[in-house]
Parts: structure tokens; C-alpha cells; sequence
């Protein structure tokens, strides 16, 4: 036990951090295994919530507001809402059934991607990619002067890369107004 | 108001959950405005606030029925709001144009006077969270369309693809209404 709360205290994410992966990959699991779709839409959202967190833990706030807002909330009502169209099969296993090739093939994929989790910079480096290429120094260093905002990931986002964020923009608009036309625009704009 | 047949209506009344929704919805709304607001100088922005403004919305419509929130906020609105935010968002890049700059160049702003950081928040505020907020707003509004009802239209005779979709669908006798 003592083993065990050194190994975790030893981690960079901390106690809360290694409690929320557990609940986020315990999760995970639920949703892959559970049946019934209202159940997996409850869990998932729980599980976007544990996400939410845990991007706040690692000190990306931006990220975690997002994931909170679309993932927990908007994606879990409009599953919900697609739910409440259809009708409820008449088994009511609580698990589904789990195929041994596909847990194998899963499995095998996880310990592919696992091995390389080690090469991973530690949390926090100094001699991270991410911090220490020209780019990311330049925007730290920079933005405040180049743009006047004070959160460098509004300037990168807004400022340095308006264009791109223009393009993202007019694909939400582009993409909503598609499925909305989809899904039945003269129900939507019904007077 | 007009669901009087709840057989198989997503809407529950609940004092609970409407008298738990009363007391959070302005909290949340003022969050969503001070994540768009101040999204240029703390962690948040267009995307971020809009998004809470729209969950705070399907919040109202879960708590409150959607066919009243719907009648309260008209869909045309929540369309326009999104084609508003392209349109400004487009404005505010052009803008620096007239002066002879490029497109997005914010730093033109200061040549009339303007901080360049206003041409981000227009951006943020007036372009991505109305965007994000009407789309999140128009899709909870058509995905809930049909639940309670399928709802009055003239168009099933045009629309040979929903009308097969339709056909599965019982006891609705929306042919001709």
C-alpha cells in the first residue's frame, strides 16, 4: 500500500489526477460494455465530466470549459433527444455479449499505444517540444505586444491564425446549417 | 401547452428539476457572457461562451418544455444569429482592407484610433459565440422537432425521402392537414 501511494504521489498529475484517469478509463469501459443506449449516453457524459476535470487538473482550462459545455452537456442532451425517437429493445441484457478477437485486437492496440506513453516529455518539462520550439516561445513572449490580449491562446487563436479560425467558423455555420436542412428544415422553420 | 397526448413525450414536468433550472440558468448565462467578454484576457472566448449561452438555453427548454421555448425563441432568430456571426466575423477581417491592408489585419485598427485587441473581441463576440450558440440552439431545436408530434407541414408530397421516413412512423395522420 505504501508502494502503491508513492508510486502515485510520484506522478505528476497527483492523487486527484490518478483517481480521475480511473474514473475516466473506468468509464470508458462502461460505455463500450453497457447495452442499453440511455444507460451509455448517462455514463458518457459522466465520463466527459471526469475528461473536463482532468483537463483542468493538467492546466488546460480553455480545453476543459469546451469539453464541460459540448461534450457533458450539448452532445449528452441531443443523444438523449435522438433516444427519446426510437423505441426500447425488448431484451434487457444489462452487458453486452464481448467477442474474443475484437477484445484481442483492442487489447493489442492498447499495449501498442501504452509503450509509447513512455516517450513521452514529463509533465511540466522544460525541454518539452511544445515549450521549447521557437513557435511556442515566440507566441509567450510575443503575443501580448502583437495582439494586446492577455490569453495567448485567444491571440493564437483570434490573432496568429484568425484565418484559420475564420475557416473553423464558417464549417460550424456550414456544417449546422447542412444538418439542420437535413433534419428537416420545414419542421424547424415552422411559424 | 398543446402536448396533451404525452404517450411518448421526452418532457417530464418536475418541480425539481424547473425549480433547480429557475435558480442555475442566470448563473450559468452570466458565465457564458463573462467566457465570451472576457475570453481575450482570461481562459474562455467566443467558442466557450457561446457554447454555455446555447447549454444554458437547453437547459431552459429540458426544465420548461421545448415547444415553449421554442415559441419564446423563434427559430428564424437562432439561424440569423449564426449567419450574423459569419457575416461580422467576415466584416471585422475586411475592414482593415479598406485601409489597404489584408484581410484579419488587426493592427490597422490602431491606425483610426482603435486598440487592435478590439478587432479579437469583435471577432469572439461577435462572430464565433453567435455562431456556436445558434448552431447548438438550432440542432437541440430539430432534433426535438417530431418527438411530442410530427409538426404542421404541406411539404410531405415534395419530400419523397422523409415521407418513407415518415411511413414508419404511426398514428400520426399528417398526410393533409
Amino acid at each position: 500500500m505504501s508502494a502503491l501511494s508513492a508510486l502515485v504521489s510520484g506522478l505528476p498529475v497527483g492523487a486527484v489526477g490518478v483517481a480521475l484517469a480511473v474514473f475516466v478509463v473506468v468509464t470508458a469501459a462502461v460505455t463500450a460494455a453497457l447495452r442499453d443506449t440511455a444507460a451509455i449516453v448517462v455514463v458518457f457524459a459522466a465520463y466527459s465530466l471526469g475528461m473536463a476535470i482532468f483537463y483542468a487538473v493538467l492546466l488546460a482550462p480553455d480545453v476543459a470549459m469546451t469539453e464541460a459545455a459540448i461534450g457533458a452537456g450539448v452532445t449528452t442532451l441531443l443523444l438523449l433527444l435522438a433516444i427519446a425517437k426510437t423505441t426500447r429493445p425488448a431484451d434487457v441484457d444489462t452487458f453486452e455479449a464481448i467477442d474474443g478477437p475484437a477484445l484481442l485486437l483492442v487489447g493489442g492496440l492498447l499495449v501498442a499505444i501504452l509503450v509509447t506513453v513512455t516517450q513521452f516529455p514529463a509533465l511540466g518539462s522544460p525541454t518539452a517540444w511544445a515549450w521549447d520550439s521557437p513557435v511556442s516561445q515566440y507566441y509567450i513572449a510575443e503575443s501580448y505586444a502583437d495582439t494586446g490580449v492577455e490569453n495567448a491562446v485567444t491571440a493564437v487563436l483570434a490573432g496568429y491564425r484568425g484565418f484559420d479560425t475564420f475557416g473553423e467558423a464558417v464549417v460550424i455555420f456550414a456544417a449546422g446549417v447542412a444538418a439542420l436542412l437535413v433534419l428537416r428544415a420545414e419542421v424547424f422553420t415552422r411559424e | 401547452m398543446s402536448e396533451t397526448d404525452e404517450n411518448r413525450s421526452p418532457y417530464v414536468e418536475s418541480p425539481v428539476i424547473m425549480t433547480t433550472v429557475r435558480i442555475v440558468a442566470p448563473f450559468t448565462l452570466t458565465y457564458g457572457l463573462v467566457l465570451t467578454f472576457h475570453g481575450a484576457d482570461s481562459p474562455g472566448g467566443g467558442f466557450q461562451g457561446g457554447a454555455v449561452i446555447g447549454a444554458t438555453i437547453l437547459m431552459i427548454a429540458f426544465a420548461f418544455g421545448i415547444e415553449p421555448t421554442r415559441d419564446w425563441l423563434a427559430n428564424r432568430t437562432v439561424v440569423l444569429l449564426s449567419a450574423g456571426g459569419v457575416l461580422v466575423f467576415g466584416a471585422v477581417g475586411l475592414l482593415p482592407m479598406l485601409t489597404g491592408g489584408r484581410f484579419l489585419q488587426h493592427a490597422l485598427f490602431e491606425t483610426v484610433g482603435i486598440p487592435r485587441k478590439y478587432g479579437l473581441e469583435a471577432m469572439e463576440i461577435g462572430g464565433i459565440a453567435p455562431i456556436v450558440a445558434g448552431i447548438v440552439v438550432g440542432l437541440f431545436f430539430v432534433i426535438a422537432a417530431g418527438v411530442h408530434d410530427v409538426a404542421p407541414n404541406n411539404h410531405d408530397d415534395e419530400w419523397t425521402p422523409l415521407q418513407t421516413f415518415d411511413a414508419d412512423t404511426p398514428s400520426e395522420g399528417s398526410d393533409d392537414d
